[in-house]
């Protein structure tokens, strides 16, 4: 039994301390404020703190951090990963802090729990840039973000348009327990309002492609005529499609997803596979406008609300078309 | 219950007919009666199936898999990589995901084997390293027909024949062949647990690991088998992921490892190991997927879903208990 316990005794520790085994790289935590401003050193050090790595999306949002700040040499951004860990997130924000970073930009996972040390940075004087979820209350420099409920109303009314006013209507639920999967519901149906769309069938796929194709597959199952599928993520609308497809009838079906990253919605729609995907932009690069700004002194907008694109076959090759209101 | 049976296959079968039963009496506008719903399931299923084939060897020898979510998601991203990207012929493709399958079980096994590590804190280890390793190769990107230039254009390139050829259906469309693969895979695990001297030793050490020693059964050896195999097949099942996704996501199979396992012990096999058979499995399977396909098809809210998946996993359980 002793032994037993010994060899259990390294997963337990692994447990109760979090330390990520192998994904992820924890960066050094330097203990001296800032580096002191050398020739060859940035003047500037950012602490990016991303709360799950996970999702392509924000694989993107990192990718156009990272693209938007090799741009300028005087900065340098140190990126975190908080593997979708609250706790571990907190943890990330109060290193940062605690090293003296020059700026620090969060997308957080939950508000709640991180209110407080981004509140603590703030206070501490450390301009705070948070992106695309909230955090409470106001203590922060500056709020980038897109508005999902804005984008799901422009996909129903794209899509009240697309079908003429009329048409039976498959919904492929994101999480309805998570805000974007809950705004992304309510404004389509927003959107669809007035209209004569009816929805048949509506379901959890849980952001996962595999999901969303076995949700598909039971609406095929059940409804004959099926003219279109909303998908709350781009891999919903493909996972949907490859249903179709499988049962040979993708030709009679429209498929419109969200996201419209480059390499996956914007590629659908260029395949021919998607009819349209609305743009759920990263903010990656407003955030590093808006960390230039800030550290040269200059005053941003507490809130900066993200414009979107809708990409379509017939505008992807001219770059897509911004969404209006 | 007790008096139900005192045979696993025929608790398991009564098991599958209880959720059947359930099926037809919920059939969603006659939709649980069509081959196609049915056939939809088999193919839902399959990539469970195929890591349920590996999980239970690894089972009977006394042992658990935690990793198997983990390589099937690396075995994904490779094989992606080497038929979209690389554009290598389908049998390097194919041969190179499952000797790196392979090999990821052959390290559980040898690990667990030669430092006698328990095998839940083995392929714990395994599972983070594995999905390290998919981001890694992925750069954490999913591997699609958008290659990407230098220049941060995308090139869009056509999808491998062999992509299809996995994801289509054959029989008159009324089988998927990934179902087949399944099946095929659950056949050479039925022979090699039953017909074969390495089945039998399987069993042994699952049984009992201090006599199947001194009866001088290469414990080691194996248990190394065991994991490779499993291993191997979680390969099997990285490809048919990737090949129906058309993409290789270095996320596949999150969390599969639980469903692979629920399958195997709610089919009859016991966590104890020892006991069990791969015919136990295919009934386990086959419960676990019907019922997914009623909660499906009647489009049952999430919340439900799990609550009731989490009663019947239990029951079934329960029903599996021979007293």
């Amino acid at each position: 039994m002793k032994a037993f316990t010994l060899r259990l005794l390294p997963f337990l520790l692994i447990l109760g301390t979090g330390v990520p085994v192998a994904a992820g790289t924890p960066t050094p935590n330097p203990r001296q404020p800032s580096q002191p401003a050398s020739r060859e050193a940035p003047r500037w050090t950012i602490g990016m703190s991303q709360c799950n790595l996970g999702e392509p999306w924000r694989v993107q949002m990192n990718a156009d951090i990272k693209k938007a700040s090799e741009a300028h040499p005087e900065i340098n951004v140190i990126f975190k990963d908080a593997q979708n860990d609250n706790l571990r997130q907190v943890a990330h924000v109060e290193e940062f802090a605690r090293a003296g970073v020059d700026l620090i930009i969060i997308s957080p996972k939950e508000a709640a729990p991180l209110t407080k040390p981004v509140s603590a940075a703030f206070k501490k004087g450390i301009p705070v840039i948070v992106l695309d979820r909230r955090v409470l209350g106001g203590d922060y420099t500056c709020f980038i973000g897109a508005d999902n409920r804005r984008i799901g109303k422009a996909a129903g009314a794209w899509i009240a348009k697309f079908l003429g006013g009329k048409g039976k209507v498959v919904e492929l639920k994101g999480l309805m327990t998570s805000t974007p999967g809950q705004d992304r519901n309510s404004g389509f149906r927003e959107g669809i309002k007035g209209s004569g769309l009816e929805i048949v069938f509506e379901a959890d796929m849980k952001w996962l492609e595999p999901n969303a194709r076995k949700e598909m597959e039971s609406a095929l199952a059940r409804f004959p005529v099926i003219d279109l599928v909303y998908a709350h993520n781009d891999p919903g609308a493909h996972g949907a499609y490859l249903a179709a497809r499988a049962a040979g009838r993708e030709k009679k079906i429209a498929f419109v997803g969200i996201d419209a990253l480059p390499h996956e919605g914007q590629m659908y729609v260029k395949q021919g596979v998607l009819a349209a995907s609305f743009e759920y932009p990263t903010g990656g690069k407003e955030a590093i406008d808006a960390a230039l700004s800030i550290l040269g002194g200059k005053q941003v907008p507490k809130e900066i609300t993200l414009s979107s694109r809708v990409f379509t076959r017939e505008n992807i090759g001219k770059g897509g078309e911004w969404l209006s209101n | 219950m007790a008096s139900v049976s005192k045979h696993p296959v025929t608790r398991a079968l009564l098991s599958l007919a209880l959720v059947l039963a359930v099926g037809a009496v919920f059939n969603a506008d006659g939709a649980f009666f069509q081959w196609d719903t049915h056939r939809d399931m088999l193919r839902q299923v399959s990539v469970f199936g195929i890591l349920a084939c590996g999980m239970t060897m690894v089972i009977i020898a006394g042992g658990i898999d935690l990793s198997v979510g983990s390589i099937l998601g690396v075995c994904a991203v490779v094989f992606s990589l080497f038929s979209i990207h690389m554009g290598l012929p389908d049998l390097v493709a194919i041969g190179g995901t499952l000797v790196l399958g392979l090999l990821c079980g052959v390290v559980s096994g040898s690990v667990i084997a030669r430092f006698r590590i328990q095998p839940f804190i083995a392929t714990l280890a395994m599972m983070v390293f594995a999905r390290g390793l998919a981001k890694l190769i992925s750069g954490g990107k999913k591997i699609s027909t958008a290659l990407e230039l230098p220049d941060g254009t995308y090139q869009y390139v056509d999808i491998p024949p062999i992509f299809d050829l996995i994801s289509a259906r054959i029989a008159g469309e009324n089988i998927a062949v990934v179902s087949i693969v399944m099946l095929v895979s659950m056949a050479f695990c039925g022979l090699l647990l039953s017909r074969t001297p390495w089945g039998r030793q399987i069993f042994a050490v699952g049984g009992n690991e201090e006599a199947a020693r001194y009866s001088g059964i290469p414990v080691g050896a194996t248990k190394v088998l065991a994991y490779g195999l499993c291993g191997l097949f979680c390969a099997v099942a990285g490809i048919c992921q990737a090949a129906q996704e058309l993409q290789g996501d270095p996320e596949a199979g999150s969390t599969y490892e639980l469903s692979a396992i629920a399958m195997v012990v709610i089919g009859g096999t016991t966590l104890q190991g020892g006991r069990g058979s791969i015919w136990l499995t295919l009934l386990g399977v086959l419960i676990v997927g019907n019922l997914e396909k009623i909660l499906s098809i009647n489009a049952v809210g999430e919340e439900t879903r799990l609550m009731l998946t989490g009663v019947i996993i239990l029951g079934a359980v329960l029903l599996q208990r021979g007293e």
